[in-house]
């Protein structure tokens, strides 16, 4: 197993082994804080570009240094989901009084110099942001990064249950990996039907997702082959949110 | 190389080293290169898959839908000479695949109903970084590109890397994978237009597509930006329907849906 293969495995152990929802956010920021060279990390969970609090955390204190970021409405996390991209920041006290006065002054209070926070997106929809705290100032090295960028992709899924609450993904044991499910949702026959129920149930790309997800779950399939069964019109959302089959059975290519 | 050909070529190259300095749209530009690779050298059709972050490759482009759906299946079947070459990194010439099903089972077999008879696969890479793999599909069996052409090949093939990139200071392996990223979900958000298109106007992907780029061109648009404002709802789909219907004089969708 190369060093990729195995931090990607312990990662997504890190997070099945918890269970689903916040109990596996949490276990992914303390798996974060035993692999990353980090002291915290918190999961927040995002909609229409806007915070909706924190999620899941390694712990009490980085619980708090993220809801700091609610509490001011400004922090590097604000800026990773506007930006759409990860914002690092080794040093907090270079930032004070430039760009996050009071989340910066608030850090400092707590004797954390260093936060580095990496948007989790699903199919460019940005979803949340895993924010890594550290006491010591500096730069993450480039290990480390690739390391935090695939716990904040991982991060995607108990998020994007979260948005499912009437599903109790507890009972998710169909044997495929979160990698996996990762990869089914990135595809571009999930793009295409993402599409078609977008304007069909007139939602928002990440509701559409979510909703292909759940159904892809009753149904004991992967997204992937939920979407093909859509593209070919042989599965159809009704508005009153009810799935039925439609037309002439076609066989996915 | 006769004058028309040596033409055809200064024109590939041209397109592309334009791409680095206009605003381009990099669906389109390898759409471009797939198209170039497949007119100017001795194949039939050409496919582009790009990686993303996760190092999980997708089919951003093809010169066709047969094309797209074969190098589609390799993903899905994780076999094919296109991945040999993306995870070598260096070219996988396959003169008849034919020969080669043991190799490649259930692609060859793939490969071969849809009328495909040899592979020349060239890495698209920057640097150290494998960014993708440029695959080349040709009808006759034991027919081989020539030195000359596979260079040729495998200089669309950087420069298109090269223009994906699209920055001289994105030398670090973050800033690489970001403008690939960056490549990739305007694909993503074109995919989902074509969804909200053929979803009103009870189209397929394909004619969605046509319908999409028609407007965008019509429009001295770039498609990602179309896609965009479609998928937010800034743009009516019904608008971006109306503007193909108009043209072709045919009616806007048809029955059903």
């Amino acid at each position: 197993m190369t060093g990729d293969e195995h931090l990607r495995a312990e990662l997504e152990a890190a997070m099945t082994d918890a269970g689903s929802g916040v109990a596996a956010a949490n276990g992914l920021c303390v798996a974060c804080v035993d692999l990353l060279h980090v002291d915290g990390a918190a999961i927040s969970f995002m909609h229409d570009g806007a915070s909706q609090g924190t999620f899941g955390s390694s712990g009490e204190l980085s619980r708090r240094l993220d809801e700091f970021q609610f509490t001011y409405g400004e922090g590097p996390c604000m800026d990773a989901v506007s930006a759409g991209r990860p914002v690092l920041v080794p040093d907090i006290e270079v930032e004070t009084e430039v760009r996050w006065p009071a989340f910066a002054a608030a850090m400092l209070q707590e004797g954390v110099r260093a936060v580095f926070a990496l948007p989790s997106a699903v199919a460019t929809n940005h979803i949340g942001v895993l924010d890594l705290f550290r006491r010591a100032p500096g730069p993450m090295s480039p290990g480390d990064l690739s390391a935090g960028l695939l716990a904040a992709e991982l991060a995607a899924l108990p998020l994007l249950n979260l948005m499912t609450a009437d599903v109790d993904w507890a009972g998710v044991g169909d044997g495929s990996t979160a990698w996996a499910e990762l990869a089914s949702l990135e595809r571009v026959e999930v793009y295409q039907a993402t599409g078609m129920l977008m304007e069909h149930l007139d939602v928002g790309p990440t509701e559409a997702l979510v909703r292909l997800r759940a159904h892809a779950f009753a149904m004991g399939q992967t997204a992937s082959e939920v979407a093909w069964k859509i593209v070919e019109r042989r599965l159809t959302l009704d508005h009153d949110g009810a799935w039925r089959p439609s037309g002439e059975a076609g066989s996915a290519p | 190389m006769n004058n028309d050909r040596e033409h055809q070529v200064t024109e590939a190259f041209v397109s592309l080293a334009n791409s680095l300095v206009e605003h381009f749209d990099v669906v389109d530009l390898l759409s471009g290169l797939a198209t170039d690779c497949a007119r100017l050298l001795d194949i039939a059709e050409a496919g582009v898959l790009l990686a993303d972050r996760r190092r999980v490759l997708h089919v951003v482009a093809a010169s066709s839908e047969a094309t797209r759906s074969l190098e589609l299946f390799q993903l899905q079947r994780d076999q094919g000479p296109c991945l040999e070459c993306y995870r070598s990194g260096t070219p996988v010439v396959v003169a008849d695949l034919g020969a080669e099903a043991a190799r490649w089972p259930e692609f060859v077999e793939r490969a071969l109903a849809a009328g495909f008879a040899s592979v020349h696969a060239v890495p698209m890479r920057l640097q150290d970084n494998v960014l993708g793999a440029l695959g080349l599909f040709g009808r006759e069996p034991g027919v081989l590109l020539t030195a000359r052409d596979l260079s040729l090949a495998q200089a669309l093939a950087h420069v298109g890397s090269v223009a994906i990139v699209h920055s001289s200071a994105a030398a670090d392996r973050v800033a690489i994978a970001e403008q690939l990223q960056g490549a990739l979900t305007s694909r993503v958000v074109v995919e989902q237009a074509k969804g909200v298109l053929a979803q009103r106007g009870d189209l397929d992907m394909d004619e969605a597509f046509v319908v999409l780029r028609r407007y965008a061109r019509d429009h001295n648009l770039r498609l990602a930006d179309v896609a965009q404002d479609v998928v937010s709802r800034q743009l009516p789909a019904q608008r971006v329907l109306d503007n193909t219907s108009h043209r072709s004089a045919k009616p806007p969708g048809h029955a059903g849906g």
